[in-house]
């Protein structure tokens, strides 16, 4: 407790200053008095009393300051005079305060918000029970991650000992109805352990128990927080409820905590509820669940991994059709979440800590100049007796006032930065609900201007010495012609040179991440996306059980939806291009041995309406495409893309040869597949980046399903046309709802969208670091030409023109940006290396790019050293040659 | 007696002050006047010495200071000891002492 008492009496000193010396005063007044007294009552005079008094107590203000120095807490008084003092010289140079100031609060804002979302997406521990020892389990195929079959699920769960639990879980969608409007929801079924894999429990209600996966056990649901809120106002009543999702009547068991958000985009978890044909043998191949699982007590990952690859072996020599080749993959279930954003994120980071470092130089910069312009004040002060780290301490004080003020600023900027960047990021960067400006965050903004405060402070403070102050004073500021220049314009000089360096690296960087974004968006899709929407519903399993009310609905929706007005065709399928899904099998050729493995024919399959290829702009290359003809009794036929004949009919002709996929294996004799017709364009799937991946279509009427996505070409606008087709729907079944309304060229713009999020940003800061060079290179030109008119003026009255003395200006300026253009140039070769994996049809030393910097560079250097090197060139050599500098 | 002002080290003076006010709560002319009375005019201590003692007294939480009222009717600071202080006093007066009686050892020897 003492020292409470302690720091309120050293605050009462800090802030009620005044009147603690009041207090002293009184005190030695009343000793005074006193002592006065005595001297009257010992007989001496008033006046000669008094007088002793005074002598006795001996001046008053010296004994005063030794008991101030005793008080403790003197570093205080000096830290707050420092303070003082600095806030008033600072508000006297108005113009380079603000421009110090707002430099900082530049990079720190920057900086902040950057590292605002590290923290959030890389950083922070998932919201689970020891997140660490969470895994998540998948596939290996010719060494790429693939889902999981369910099969292969139950036999890893009963063969593996170093998992304690093990979950699997899918994505689908849902329509939730009877609940005002009806809505498409993303669910995620999961086993009935999924949160106890995870150590979560709910915040209302129960978990799943054990046994409620089973195909046959009731259905049951637990929502997430955020749906719960949205569309059941929060009311803890709805448990135990019932709702209706795709017409089948689900119980609401709980309510998740709102740190739950695995799956990503999850609103509500259901069972995985496999059916027989789900978990058979021969559905052993079928790859589309995930699995989570956590690592049991004794178990390390090195001895999972090893003890699955084992189980994998012994699952690929039992069944070599389905798993041969077939391996397994144990990673942590974070590095499984954030693993693809954490490279671009980390040089994110580290191109906006060069940002930083440019503003610090710049200010660095900027501060030495005006130490040099206030060296006469401070020759004045160490005269009056301030040593070198008093000065010193002072500077480094205006240094951090700046810092300080630069950061609260930038606090305040990077909430802004932080908002628009999570309002522009892609929508598929992960936990992104984790990032905002917290206190840690905070912590990170000021603990950054603290030290770029120390940063550029110290250079202007180490700068001057005692004894070269001595001289300037004496020499009267004769010095700075072209022959000694003062050690502070060679460091300003340096660090201009290391500014456009800095410069150069973050240009060329971005200058290969934007022509990586053009590359890919200059790739042709395979369609025609101008003038295309889409949609998709997904029928209700109750309302339409079976394919002939399916055909009837698609029949109908795109009757009426092909006669809306602007509408030029419209068509059904699933799974568009680019829309970030797949649907693939194997496939077999009648009269070709059966492959197994590896070098299985494969290919994306998909049913569409016959003027689904018109309508998306697919050209028809040989043969025909499908007809009203191809009905479901008709022979089943199929088109294949142009890449599916490349590659498995690279010396024959496809048409005319019968296919069978393995798509309704499982459904005896309804395996889809035909007679090929036709060869159609390729599309890219996955990505533009990768090239065409081969498809095998067929008619829908031929193989109909529940979930149809429409798209329509239409020469009115899409929100129109949309809004058109929502209201077709509504006609034709009023509680199915549409989503994943949008146009295909949104569509194609969002399969970039990631990496153009990074190229974005990358080259904002490239931008303004540009900005900020080019500041810098300014300032210090025009110091210089300011400190060296005499020489100029004398120049100019011996007969230079006033081109040359522009030119010899423009000279000192275009050196340094050389100078530091090599050395960025040099630094970004083995920099933008680490670009690689984002980059697209260019090379991490694109020499288009590597000129295109530098060329920027200059450019915008040359604009800077213009003005004041024409103002050398207007220097009256008559008031230069007489003015004393 | 010549005044002993500057020759007085401070932890004696510190003890001095302690052992002033274990008697009673004093005001600083009080206790300057004090010690003078005890020690018979020998020890005179100067305002100079003595304000600064007193702060740092108060600052290590040995003493604790008041404003209140003077006999004289005056308002004047007045310092008293605190139980810290009081434990601090016994363990001065132990080390003094203990280097008084090695001094007169010293002195003592032939």
């Amino acid at each position: 407790m003492r020292w409470l008492a302690r720091v309120r009496r050293r605050v009462k000193l800090l802030l009620r200053r005044a009147d603690v010396e009041r207090e002293m005063d009184d005190e030695m007044r009343f000793h005074l008095e006193m002592e006065a007294e005595e001297l009257e009552h010992a007989g001496h005079d008033p006046a000669e009393a008094t007088r002793r008094a005074l002598r006795e107590f001996g001046g008053l203000e010296r004994y005063k300051d030794d008991a101030r120095d005793s008080r403790g807490g003197r570093w205080m008084d000096d830290a707050a005079q420092d303070i003082r003092y600095a806030l008033r010289v600072l508000r006297q140079s108005r113009s380079f305060s603000t421009v110090a100031v707002l430099t900082l609060a530049l990079g720190v804002g920057a900086n902040t918000a950057i590292f605002s979302v590290v923290r959030g997406v890389l950083l922070e521990p998932l919201p689970y029970t020891e997140p660490e020892r969470l895994v998540d389990v998948s596939s290996v195929m010719q060494g790429r991650h693939t889902s999981v079959s369910p099969p292969d699920f139950l036999d890893w769960r009963s063969q593996s000992r170093s998992f304690s639990r093990l979950a699997a879980y899918f994505l689908s969608t849902t329509n939730l109805i009877g609940v005002g409007e009806p809505e498409r929801l993303t669910q995620a079924r999961v086993s009935s352990n999924f949160f106890e894999v995870l150590g979560v429990s709910t915040q209302l209600g129960r978990t799943f128990r054990s046994g409620e996966d089973e195909g046959s056990a009731p259905r049951v649901a637990i929502l997430s927080d955020g749906l719960w809120r949205r569309r059941f106002g929060a009311d803890p009543r709805i448990v135990g409820k019932t709702i209706s999702l795709d017409g089948f009547a689900t119980e609401i068991v709980g309510i998740a905590p709102a740190s739950i958000r695995f799956p990503d985009g999850v609103d509500l978890w259901l069972t995985t509820r496999f059916e027989p044909r789900d978990v058979a043998a021969s559905a052993r191949g079928a790859r589309w669940i995930g699995v989570v699982g956590r690592l049991a007590p004794d178990a390390v990952l090195a001895g999972a991994r090893n003890e699955m690859a084992a189980i994998a072996g012994r699952l690929a020599l039992q069944d070599p059709s389905h798993n041969e080749g077939v391996g397994v993959a144990v990673v942590p279930l974070r590095e499984n979440i954030v693993g693809d954003v954490r490279a671009p994120l980390l040089i994110l980071l580290g191109a906006v800590g060069f940002v930083m470092l440019i503003a610090c130089v710049n200010v660095a910069s900027l501060s030495l100049g005006r130490t040099a312009a206030r060296e006469a004040e401070i020759a004045v002060r160490t005269a009056l007796g301030a040593n070198r780290s008093r000065i010193a301490r002072q500077l480094l004080t205006e240094s951090l006032v700046l810092s300080a003020a630069g950061g609260v600023v930038g606090l305040v900027l990077a909430f802004v930065l932080t908002r628009t960047l999570i309002g522009l990021s892609p929508g598929d960067l992960p936990r992104l609900d984790t990032v905002r400006v917290d206190v840690s965050v905070a912590a990170f903004a000021l603990a950054l201007a603290i030290a770029s405060g120390a940063l550029f402070g110290v250079v202007p403070a180490l700068h001057f010495s005692a004894s070269a102050l001595h001289d300037r004073l004496r020499a009267g500021g004769r010095s700075g012609s072209g022959g000694t220049r003062p050690a502070s314009a060679r460091a300003r000089r340096l660090l201009v040179v290391a500014e456009v360096a800095l410069a150069i690296v973050l240009l060329a960087g971005a200058g290969l991440l934007l022509r990586s974004v053009a590359g890919l968006r200059a790739v042709d899709p395979g369609f025609r996306p101008g003038g295309v929407s889409t949609f998709t519903v997904s029928l209700s399993p109750v309302r339409y059980p079976h394919a002939d009310e399916q055909r009837v609905f698609a029949a109908a929706l795109l009757d009426r939806i092909t006669r809306l007005p602007g509408v030029d065709g419209a068509a059904v399928t699933f799974s568009l291009p680019l829309s970030n899904s797949g649907f693939g099998f194997t496939f077999e050729i009648r009269g070709r041995p059966v492959v197994s493995g590896p070098s299985e024919p494969r290919a994306q399959v998909r049913v569409a309406t016959p003027d689904y290829f018109r309508v998306m702009g697919i050209p028809l290359l040989r043969g025909r495409a499908f007809t009203a003809e191809d009905r479901a009794e008709s022979p089943q036929v199929v088109v294949i893309s142009e890449e599916a004949a490349r590659r498995y009919w690279p010396n024959e002709d496809p048409i005319g040869q019968v296919i069978t996929t393995g798509w309704g294996r499982e459904e005896k004799g309804k395996r889809f597949g035909g007679e090929i017709v036709g060869i159609v364009g390729d599309v890219r799937q996955f990505n533009l980046a990768n090239g065409p991946t081969p498809h095998i279509y067929g008619p829908f009427a031929q193989r109909p399903l529940d979930e149809l996505t429409v798209v329509m070409r239409a020469s009115s606008p899409a929100s129109t046309v949309l809004a058109a087709a929502r209201n077709v729907v509504r006609e034709l079944d009023d509680e199915l709802p549409i989503y994943d309304a949008r146009t295909l060229d949104d569509m194609v713009a969002d399969s970039v969208a990631q990496r153009r999020f990074y190229a974005l940003l990358l080259a904002g800061f490239a931008a303004l670091a540009l900005m900020l060079a080019a500041v810098g290179i300014y300032g210090v030109i025009a110091y210089s030409v300011q400190r060296r008119r005499r020489e100029i003026g004398v120049r100019i009255a011996l007969g230079a023109t006033r081109e040359r003395v522009v030119a010899m200006v423009m000279r000192q300026g275009i050196v340094l940006v050389v100078t530091g253009t090599a050395i960025g140039l040099a630094g970004a070769a083995v920099l933008t290396r680490l670009l690689r994996g984002l980059l697209f049809s260019v090379t991490a030393t694109d020499p288009l790019t590597f000129i295109a910097a530098p060329v920027l560079l200059v450019g915008v250097a040359v604009v800077a050293c213009v003005l004041p090197a024409r103002r050398a060139g207007g220097v009256d050599p008559a008031v230069a040659i007489r003015s004393m500098d | 007696m010549a005044d002993t002002r500057a020759d007085l080290l401070q932890g004696t003076l510190d003890l001095l002050i302690l052992k002033t006010l274990a008697l009673g709560p004093l005001h600083g002319w009080g206790i300057s006047k004090r010690i003078r009375q005890l020690s018979s005019e020998v020890l005179q201590i100067g305002q100079g010495s003595l304000y600064p003692a007193l702060y740092r007294l108060e600052d290590r939480d040995w003493i604790t200071a008041e404003w209140g009222i003077s006999p004289e009717g005056r308002r004047a600071k007045f310092y008293r000891l605190t139980a810290v202080g009081r434990r601090q006093l016994s363990t001065e007066t132990e080390s003094w002492r203990l280097f008084s009686l090695a001094v007169n050892h010293v002195l003592q020897a032939t």
